[in-house]
């Protein structure tokens, strides 16, 4: 009889799909290009220089995070610290100093990722926690940082009433001398405070709402965070997330459809006079929704509580838009349904096949 | 042409079939020497009632039923028991096992045909199914004529015979289909006479046309099922052909209904129609680690290694050998260990066919919540077997897994999922038994 031979022997299943962590983060990198591109159109060289002083931050902060806690660092070139980078940066003004995004992105990854034990342990969004440190500790940057599209081309100090904003009732309320480029939502959420003169803040929010309006928000020619304009270039990015099989699209259309919905009912002035359109294509909804709002380790597992969280998230991001201290409520709202995403997952527990509910 | 049906859930390995679905079955004379396992079936191994020294016949039993569920072992061949020994084997480390050596295939003993058994008495041919030995043929290998004896009170009135072979690779099943219809029909009237069913159908995967066309043009009914894994998984088999949800922890005669798979229908044909114990079984030798993939009709104790050898031997470099399909198929050690009544296949996996991913941690991606036929959430048990958390397994649904290993299929992250949710199943039987104690 011939020698017999001998295997190496494994747990089954013995073959698996070619999907991986790695390739789905790399993915989300290739998703996220377009909308570069868009912000070098709109917010010129700048732009690029930001992202690029973040997503090295990131890199650079996950290499030394692993080595000072001596864990293998190729996870550091995982891609997923470019994520990080990438949307940190997408999520600040154009106009802020560099080392501001750096600063954000170390914090990101340091404190928000590895400090809780790093890829898949982390309990909220690296890169919106890493915003709010920003928000929270150089706020007028933050907030004022704000440059008009094609500023730099044009060589125009404001470009305004490209963005749709009305620059005359700017002007007239003393807030424009604080804004190089307004953003939508920080107009529309001054004519909420314009209490005593309803005609005035009617006729901002028409000119915000209107065909104009919404088509430059479409296109991406309005003030706003490095990579949160350009909704077509973030769609163009959302479609091939689709065709990769990566992007799973409970979470995307519940939060896209409860910031509509919540949008129509109380994104204008009283009941049912909102614009959806408007509060969907404005701020960071769109690239929150199919990018932040779509991260895997911070959101819930279960079909149910994909659904439950994009809800939440939606109607949260509307709250803050009308009655918060912030014009926009993307991020917070993710950060907020973040911590919720362990009770979610509790709850929404599937029967299991077979399994017969318990007295309802 | 009836509706093409499915279950939720469920992922689609390529299937790779193409590689033997070809191939007629060819049938392999008995080895020079038997190794004949005493625990093919699932429970309680066989009691040796043979010893060294010791001339069998063909069809002679070798080991006695040992409970209920448990069942005899026959001998092959006619020959010589050589050794009673612990071997290695394809399913677990090593077993009791009859070496024999072989003189010859010949005559030998087989009971008695039961001719007329559309008239015998249903005890009997349950019985014969018992004295035959025969076990499910699908992979599990559970005592058949244990499923034949409902307990009172249970009324069956649905049979369905399982001709999905869901598993990558695998072939047997398909072409037995094909080349023993016949035999396969007969076994099927004959397990629906002693169920009482009155309409059995036979589920196949709508890759396999020729077998639909072959059985329906013989007036067997067809249930048509979408390729997706795993199909053939019994709960799933019965949901998507009859709409009916096994409880969880429940058998399928819970909703009344009996799967049987095809190889066990012509091994059922065989031991009531021929007296023919159960001593083959048609497996599939596939993979691209062997030069000639094919389908063979092989003695029970054959070796693997000249299982292999008939397919003209390894092609290179193999990285894994399987006994079974590639989802839920065990990696053999040895290619020593012999072919039992359940052996539905062997595959010589080269390098690049087996998943080569580093384990990294989860990412919480839900991919594998999305696929779970049994609508479970694995990364829960999985995460909860990790740290050792065995109630929180148990109430995460541990015990309902099937081990199809879907979720470990399409997890990203490499995880060995299944390797920990069998681990939490171990952990929880016992926490459960010390409960009860």
């Amino acid at each position: 009889m011939a020698e017999n031979r001998v295997f190496d022997i494994a747990v089954s299943p013995h073959v698996g799909s070619s999907q991986n962590t790695r390739r789905i983060m790399w993915d989300v990198v290739i998703a996220l290009t377009p909308a570069l591109i868009a912000a070098f159109w709109f917010f010129g060289p700048r732009a690029i220089m930001l992202v690029a002083a973040s997503v090295g931050a990131a890199v650079l902060t996950e290499w030394l995070c692993l080595k000072f806690m001596k864990r293998p660092v190729n996870f550091a070139f995982d891609g997923s610290a470019v994520v990080t980078g990438l949307l940190l940066a997408y999520n600040v003004p154009a106009g802020v100093p560099w080392w501001l995004p750096v600063v954000g992105s170390a914090f990101a990854i340091a404190v928000a990722k590895q400090a809780f034990g790093g890829l898949g342990h982390n309990i909220v969004n690296p890169a919106l926690l890493g915003r709010a440190f920003l928000v929270a500790s150089f706020p007028v940057l933050m907030t004022a940082g704000w440059i008009a599209p094609m500023q730099w081309k044009d060589g125009e100090r404001i470009d305004v009433q490209a963005c749709g904003v009305p620059t005359a009732h700017l002007m007239e309320s003393g807030e424009l001398d604080a804004l190089s480029g307004a953003t939508p939502l920080n107009a529309l959420k001054q004519t909420f405070s314009w209490e005593g003169e309803p005609e005035r803040s009617e006729e901002v929010r028409a000119m915000l709402f209107s065909k104009e309006s919404i088509k430059n928000l479409f296109m991406g020619r309005i003030g706003g965070c490095i990579g949160e304009t350009s909704v077509i270039m973030l769609f163009l990015g959302a479609i091939y997330l689709i065709l990769r099989g990566v992007l799973e699209l409970r979470l995307p259309l519940s939060y896209l459809g409860s910031v509509a919905l919540f949008g129509w009912l109380f994104g204008g002035q009283g009941w049912f006079d909102g614009n959806p359109l408007f509060h969907l294509l404005a701020g960071g909804v769109i690239l929150g929704g199919f990018f932040m709002v779509t991260d895997m380790v911070t959101t819930p597992v279960t079909k149910k509580g994909r659904i439950i969280f994009g809800i939440g998230a939606g109607l949260l991001t509307m709250v803050i838009r009308r009655w918060g201290g912030y014009p926009e409520g993307c991020s917070y709202s993710i950060l907020l349904m973040n911590l919720g995403t362990p009770l979610i997952d509790r709850y929404t527990k599937p029967l299991s096949f077979g399994e017969v509910k318990k007295n309802g | 042409m009836s509706k093409v049906k499915s279950f939720a859930g469920g992922t689609h390995p390529p299937g790779n079939k193409g590689l033997s679905s070809g191939a007629a079955i060819v049938r392999l004379p008995a080895p020079g020497v038997v190794t004949v396992p005493l625990c093919q079936h699932l429970g309680a191994p066989s009691k040796p009632v043979v010893k060294p020294g010791d001339e069998v016949k063909k069809g002679s039993v070798i080991g006695e039923q040992n409970g209920f569920i448990s069942l005899p072992t026959h001998s092959p061949v006619n020959g010589k028991v050589l050794r009673v020994e612990n071997a290695p084997m394809p399913h677990m480390r090593s077993g009791p096992a009859v070496v024999i050596k072989t003189e010859s295939e010949d005559g030998g003993e087989v009971y008695e045909p039961i001719a007329n058994w559309e008239n015998a008495d249903i005890p009997a041919i349950i019985n014969r199914v018992k004295e035959a030995g025969v076990c499910g043929m699908g992979g599990a290998s559970f005592p058949t004529y244990v499923k034949l004896s409902p307990p009172k009170g249970v009324k069956i009135d649905t049979l369905i015979i399982n001709g999905v072979e869901c598993e990558p690779y695998l072939t047997a099943d398909h072409r037995l289909m094909l080349e023993r219809t016949d035999d396969l029909i007969t076994g099927m009237k004959i397990l629906a006479r002693v169920l009482g069913v009155s309409d059995p159908c036979i589920g196949i995967e709508v890759n396999k046309p020729d077998a639909i066309e072959l059985l329906e043009k013989k007036g067997v009914r067809v249930v048509r099922l979408k390729v997706q894994y795993p199909q053939g998984a019994e709960k799933q088999l019965i949901y998507a052909a009859v709409g009916r949800e096994v409880p969880a922890g429940g058998l399928p005669l819970n909703v009344g209904v009996v799967v049987q798979n095809v190889g066990t229908c012509v091994a059922v044909a065989d031991a009531v129609c021929k007296g023919m114990p159960s001593l083959r079984r048609i497996t599939t030798v596939s993979g691209l680690g062997v030069n000639s993939p094919g389908n063979f009709e092989v003695c029970v104790g054959t070796p693997v290694s000249d299982l292999i050898a008939a397919a003209g031997g390894y092609s290179g470099d193999v990285e894994r050998l399987i006994s079974g399909g590639p989802m839920m198929g065990m990696a053999m050690f040895t290619d020593a260990a012999p072919v039992t009544k359940g052996t539905s296949g062997i595959l010589a996996m080269s390098p690049e066919e087996v998943r080569d991913v580093e384990e990294g941690p989860c990412i919480h991606c839900g991919k594998c919540v999305d696929v779970c036929p049994l609508n479970l959430v694995p990364c829960a048990i999985a995460t909860a077997s990790e740290f050792a958390m065995w109630e929180d397994a148990e109430k995460a649904g541990a015990l309902n897994c099937m081990a199809c290993g879907t979720c470990s299929y399409v997890c990203p992250a490499g995880r060995y999922l299944v390797h920990y949710i069998k681990r939490a199943q171990n952990e929880v039987r016992a926490l459960i038994r010390a409960r009860e104690a």
